[in-house]
């Protein structure tokens, strides 16, 4: 490989990364806010302003991030398949080639629409049905990946069982890490607040987190197993090539992961009403699982780039 | 704790289950057959590949023993199926060079041959 193609495997893992983390937590920022945040503060309507401050501040940040590193995608991977400069590709034809005629061109064209709902969602939220809008447009913008990686290509019967499965891998991987941030961010404002009515807002929210948190946990596992199923198939192919040690690596993390939030869910959680730095050590533990969810990301930011079956 | 290993075993249980693989963009098989010989000079040839393929970058191209190009120059693509037709080459070994590039825009390519009348 020479030094530009190697440069630009290197920047389109670097972006496919940075993007997938970004539209992930975007999404999962809004699951949260619906399905955690919100319900449990209605035992605290004072806190609403300070969760839905964090979720605007989480959600932008994430969503600015997914635009840009989205149009560096396209970017990248129109260079890789057309061979072309970058000056090439943005002034002569190749870009819009690659939108035109290639289904990861299409579908990123399609996302980019996404992303526009997503931002009149965000910046209307106040108006109720806005709200729904958004949610659906994050799930779509993350869940949309699927059609640019190996299971839009899957040929046959298996192509949409590998679709259906992959969405929803991104969509349990949304909820899970994008909800740690904001998880992490309600229990610091928790420890900050001190107050009975916050207390008991944490302690709802934990509650429901974890039921967030297995079903993602078991979405992820059983689309994860589908996944590896339909590319790798064989033993063979897991152990003895680039993909399969990425993917171990992947699922070694993923293990650890589930480890931490055991931790949180069976042992740091039932003393949270009984000492009073159980909050505090819950915050960090989801900070370290939201870390390891980000090296999950840049995993699979090389991953999907990886031939399953060309040996190393 | 139990409750992720239980969840874990399952999962690698399923994967130990599991035998079939599925090769990414490659060619699954030809007609004519790779390697294989056929009577008379063939009008078309055809690929099959395990993933689907983007026609506007996956491109056949064919010689005949001579090292002639006899193919039309217009390949035609259907989801993971692609195929090109032939010009009349004669008897002899012909190589068909073969380059995709699969939807999720990985490039593969890669060559066969196979016989006429001998």
């Amino acid at each position: 490989m020479s030094w530009p193609e190697a440069g630009l495997g290197d920047g389109l893992i670097a972006v496919r990364a940075v993007h997938f983390a970004a539209s992930a937590i975007a999404a999962g920022a809004l699951i949260f806010r619906s399905v955690v945040a919100e319900p449990a503060a209605v035992v605290a309507p004072e806190a609403l302003p300070v969760l839905a401050a964090q979720v605007r501040l989480v959600a932008w940040t994430s969503f600015v991030a997914a635009v840009v590193t989205g149009l560096g995608w396209l970017l990248l991977a129109t260079m890789q398949i057309t061979g072309a400069s970058l000056w090439e590709a943005l002034m002569q034809d190749g870009l819009s080639t690659v939108v035109e005629v290639t289904q990861f061109g299409q579908v990123a064209v399609i996302r980019l629409g996404l992303a526009v709902l997503l931002a009149i969602g965000l910046a209307g939220e106040r108006v109720w049905r806005l709200r729904w809008l958004t949610l659906a447009s994050a799930l779509a913008f993350a869940g949309a990946i699927a059609w640019t990686g190996h299971a839009g290509s899957t040929a046959g019967d298996l192509g949409m069982l590998h679709l259906v499965s992959d969405v929803l891998h991104l969509w349990a991987a949304a909820a899970w890490t994008g909800g740690l941030v904001l998880l992490a961010g309600l229990l610091t404002s928790s420890t900050r607040h001190q107050s009975p009515a916050w207390r008991k807002l944490e302690l709802d929210a934990i509650a429901r987190f974890s039921i967030l948190g297995m079903v993602a946990v078991a979405t992820l596992v059983l689309s994860g197993v589908i996944n590896a199923w339909i590319i790798v198939g064989t033993w063979q192919v897991l152990l003895g090539t680039a993909y399969g040690e990425l993917l171990l690596a992947k699922i070694a993390v993923v293990a650890l992961m589930i480890a931490f939030a055991c931790v949180n869910r069976f042992w740091l959680t039932p003393q949270l009403a009984a000492k009073a730095d159980a909050s505090r050590r819950l915050a960090r533990n989801s900070g370290i699982e939201f870390a390891l969810g980000l090296a999950v990301f840049a995993i699979v930011g090389a991953l999907g780039l990886q031939h399953p079956m060309i040996h190393p | 704790m139990r409750q992720a290993l239980l969840v874990w075993t399952a999962a690698l249980t399923l994967l130990i289950a599991t035998d079939e693989a599925i090769a990414h963009a490659m060619l699954d098989h030809a007609e004519p057959r790779v390697g294989n010989t056929v009577a008379s000079p063939p009008h078309e040839v055809t690929l099959y590949f395990t993933q689907k393929l983007e026609p506007a970058f996956s491109t056949i191209t064919v010689t005949n023993a001579a090292g002639q190009r006899i193919d039309s120059g217009k390949t035609r693509v259907s989801g993971s199926q692609m195929s090109i037709s032939l010009k009349p080459g004669g008897s002899g070994t012909y190589h068909v060079n073969w380059r995709v590039l699969s939807v999720d825009t990985h490039t593969t390519d890669g060559n066969f041959t196979f016989q006429v009348g001998q």
